[in-house]
């Protein structure tokens, strides 16, 4: 699959329109909405570190959801814990969720793509439980409810719009690191592990290292997202880390668009406010509007919303500058072949 | 009346055509060689024919328009094709294949009577009957392909480059079969090759395709005569 | 010991549910190479269409013949207006449009009949046996030998019957498939009709364990996944023997690892799979040949 590129200055110009405007966007938006807003960055880190994963290293890796969840109560637990600075918390999660992402990407190593899918589906799946079971630590089904990070004084913001801010701060530096890792040697050495894995090793990439390594930034990622999410509603509970939660995310790359990093972005938004849409619009048939929505996505657009954008800009573009082709059948032969036609 | 008749036939791959006007015919029980360099269009004139791509043009199987058939109707028709490659199924036993090759047939009779008059003209197919084709050699492979093939009993036997790869006693094997299942059973061969010479010598009629179109026709003898195709296609 | 046998029979039992949802996960794998993560919903959809007849007034057996016949319309009417329009995408586009159908089925139930359980009649009735402390009811051993039989027909019919063939090559290489003859849409329809007949008599044989419930199928999802992954995805009897075997090991280690609890119980087999899986990477069943480059 080819990734999907604008020109790099265009790229450029577009990405810091985009985020002046959602810098100031709390200044139009009602608080909820920003708030929601931050939840849809949040699921942004983590659609992106799947799109990594997923889209540039060629793993199907269905536990998202799960290293959403560890980096979340990473962050829950040192907050209430230990007292540590909510914003301290948010590398500290990432890192600790990475161990967990290298924990899961060893036994992977071994799996093929489909057996791989299914057992980090049964990881996010079991993920509930184990956050039930070790309550100790966890307060099981009450969860853990903390003070979120106040804004500082010199800065005239509202609480939410604060919380907004540093999702914001972590999105964009996410973003940053991800277009270095995709640049370098390691992009290359990713495409390759995706594309033709036999190949890539004959070359000599070292096939552990790189998806050991994608696995540790993909789920650092996700648990920087779940850090954030933790501090965006100031609690966590088992009930916001269903496996649902793991299938979410996956909807979320795919309708983005996998290889696609603004697609991150466009899936986050679809899938934090497209159900509550269709719920909106008739709270019965929701579920079933959702349903078809989804297939009717992918039957249209098959490159995630991303390639549609790309699509309709390009068309933009050709229809702007086109000039007539000549008619195939008018087209003039070929010369006349050295070989002469014998009757 | 020809049993393959082609006339002004454009095909192609997505936008381009690669194949433009082309016309020729194929008359009952000849063989008939298609021959031209890489990227003269042969492979797609054959998949044309089998109904794998989007044509324009007419194409008259014993007169009846096949251009709109599906392609597994061409094949109950009598049209029978060997790709570039063999296209025999890898992870399938040797026996599979020969009875996926007949899945146009009805007859359980037929289709044993078969199995067991191309286990005799390939020995070594009947000893490795169980074995999954994706183990056998390259010419193996290629005579699994020819048999599996005529197992449909087809009137046309369409093969592309079926020397491809192979060492040359093989092929001087494999053409003596296809000289024989046509003196023996009438089936009109078409062969594709880059293999000139050999082709030449067990062909009746031949065409050369250049980029698409078909520049030069004739009898096997005249090609070979010709000094033309003499410099570029048999090296002399 | 008793214990111990009682602990192997629930765990059959459950397995037995397993194996039945693996076994047609595994069909459609075999017949379209797609993982339909929507096949548990589908076949509770049908299940409740057979309940719903069953509702109005019909006979049992005539109600489940009926469903039957519309499950396998049902099959080859998802797969031609939703999958077959997305079979030429990436792996990725087909596992959200199968997921879709996951969450359009599930809305579909929940929207026409509600979430309360229902109680679904039984094909083998509630006759038990009871020996030496050991208790097993008629429709443990009637689930039992009916999945074991469908396994054995799909097996049979997919190694060794001429339509079997056509559909194992449809499923492997369209083009070659086509040269000899197959009519390749027609294959992957059937086959899609079949996998959807085949998760129906699941539903059906399950449900009265299970009660009939708009989420029936969803946790069972994950064990049919492990279990079809444990067989090698590539056998319908290996399907069913690892769902048994899941169920088994799930039901006797639950137990024995008394620290795992009720929570935890997926664990068992998760963990069991994937010590199969390191040991055998193809899984238990699978005939993977090696191919000549």
């Amino acid at each position: 699959m080819n990734p999907i590129t604008l020109s790099t200055r265009l790229s450029t110009r577009l990405s810091l329109l985009a985020l002046v405007l959602a810098a100031l966007l709390p200044l139009v938006l009602p608080k909820f909405l920003v708030l929601q807003l931050g939840v849809a960055l949040a699921f942004a880190i983590a659609i992106l570190g799947l799109n990594l994963l997923l889209g540039f290293a060629g793993q199907v890796c269905l536990a998202q959801g799960a290293f959403f969840a560890c980096g979340a109560y990473t962050s829950a637990i040192l907050v209430t814990r230990f007292g540590v600075d909510p914003l301290l918390t948010l590398p500290l999660a990432a890192a600790v969720t990475a161990c967990m992402g290298v924990a899961i990407g060893l036994p992977a190593l071994r799996l093929g793509g489909l057996q791989l899918a299914i057992l980090t589906f049964g990881i996010a799946v079991i993920t509930p439980q184990l956050i039930l079971k070790f309550d100790g630590l966890t307060h099981g089904v009450t969860g853990i409810s903390f003070e979120p990070p106040r804004p500082p004084g010199w800065l005239p913001v509202g609480a939410d719009t604060w919380l907004y801010l540093i999702g914001l701060a972590a999105m964009v530096i996410c973003v940053l690191v991800m277009q270095r890792l995709l640049a370098g040697d390691t992009g290359r050495a990713l495409r390759a592990l995706r594309d033709d894995p036999l190949i890539a090793r004959s070359l000599g990439v070292n096939l552990t290292r790189v998806r050991l390594s994608a696995f540790a930034v993909s789920s650092a990622f996700a648990g920087l997202g779940g850090g954030v999410y933790a501090l965006l509603n100031a609690y966590v509970s088992p009930q916001s880390f269903l496996a649902g939660r793991s299938i979410e995310i996956l909807i979320g790359a795919i309708v983005g668009g996998i290889t696609s990093i603004g697609g991150a972005f466009l899936g986050a938004l679809f899938v934090v406010f497209v159900p509550e849409w269709t719920a909106d619009l008739s709270p019965a048939l929701g579920g079933l509007i959702y349903g078809a929505c989804l297939i009717a996505m992918m039957l249209l657009a098959r490159d995630g919303l991303a390639g549609l954008c790309l699509q309709m800009l390009s068309a933009l573009k050709s229809r702007q500058s086109r000039i007539r082709s000549p008619n195939r059948t008018a087209a003039p032969r070929p010369a006349a072949p050295a070989l002469t036609k014998s009757e | 009346m020809s049993l393959l008749k082609i006339d002004g036939l454009d095909a192609g791959y997505g936008m381009s055509d690669v194949l433009r006007g082309v016309s020729f015919n194929v008359e009952h029980g000849e063989i008939v060689a298609l021959l031209g360099a890489n990227g003269a269009g042969k492979t797609t004139t054959l998949r044309a024919l089998s109904g794998l791509i989007r044509t324009r043009g007419r194409i008259a199987f014993d007169g009846v328009d096949i251009a709109g058939l599906a392609p597994a109707r061409r094949v109950a028709m009598g049209l029978a094709h060997v790709p570039q490659g063999r296209g025999t199924f890898t992870e399938f036993s040797v026996e599979e294949n020969l009875t996926l090759g007949a899945h146009t047939v009805r007859s359980r009779r037929q289709i044993a009577t078969d199995l067991a008059r191309w286990y005799e003209v390939f020995p070594r197919l009947r000893e490795r009957r169980r074995q999954s084709a994706g183990t056998l050699s390259g010419g193996e492979q290629q005579m699994l392909a020819i048999a599996r093939a005529l197992m449909s009993r087809p009137r046309l036997l369409m093969c592309d480059e079926p020397s491809l790869g192979l060492a040359p006693v093989i092929t001087q094997e494999m053409f003596a079969i296809f000289h024989r299942i046509n003196e023996e059973q009438q089936t009109t061969l078409l062969i594709v090759e880059q293999n000139a010479d050999l082709t030449l010598r067990l062909a009746h009629r031949a065409y050369v395709m250049e980029v698409g179109e078909i520049t030069v026709q004739g009898t096997a003898g005249e090609l070979l005569a010709s000094p033309d195709i003499q410099r570029s296609y048999l090296g002399a | 010991m008793q214990l111990l046998v009682q602990q192997i029979l629930d765990g059959l039992a459950a397995g037995a549910i397993y194996g039945a949802v693996a076994l047609a996960l595994v069909l459609i794998y075999r017949a379209t190479r797609i993982v339909n993560f929507g096949q548990g919903e589908m076949a509770t959809f049908c299940a409740y269409a057979a309940w719903q007849l069953v509702q109005w007034g019909w006979p049992l057996w005539l109600a489940l013949a009926a469903t039957a016949v519309f499950a396998f319309v049902l099959g080859i009417v998802v797969f031609r207006f939703v999958v077959r329009p997305v079979s030429g995408a990436a792996v990725e586009t087909i596992v959200v449009v199968t997921l879709g159908l996951f969450l359009l089925f599930q809305a579909l139930c929940l929207w026409l009949w509600g979430s309360d359980q229902q109680a679904f009649p039984s094909v083998f009735g509630s006759t038990a046996w009871s020996a030496n402390g050991v208790r097993l009811s008629a429709a443990t051993l009637g689930t039992l030998a009916a999945i074991v039989a469908v396994a054995l027909a799909l097996g049979v019919l997919l190694r060794f019957s001429r339509l079997g063939l056509a559909l194992r090559a449809a499923a492997s290489d369209r083009d070659k498939s086509l040269l000899v003859g197959i009519r390749v849409e027609t294959m992957l329809m059937f086959g899609w009709g079949l996998a959807a007949v085949v998760g129906f008599i699941a539903a059906a044989l399950v449900a009265p364990r299970l009660f009939l419930s708009p989420l029936m199928m969803a946790p069972v999802l994950v064990y049919a996944l492990a279990a079809a992954t444990l067989g090698g995805w590539d056998s319908a009897i290996g399907a069913v023997i690892g769902g048994l075997l899941i169920g088994v090991v799930e039901s006797v280690g639950a137990t024995l690892l008394t620290f795992i609890g009720a929570e935890l119980r997926l664990l068992i087999p998760m963990a069991v799979t994937l010590l199969v899986l390191l040991v055998r990477p193809a899984g238990l069943f699978d005939r993977k040949v090696v191919v000549r480059v």
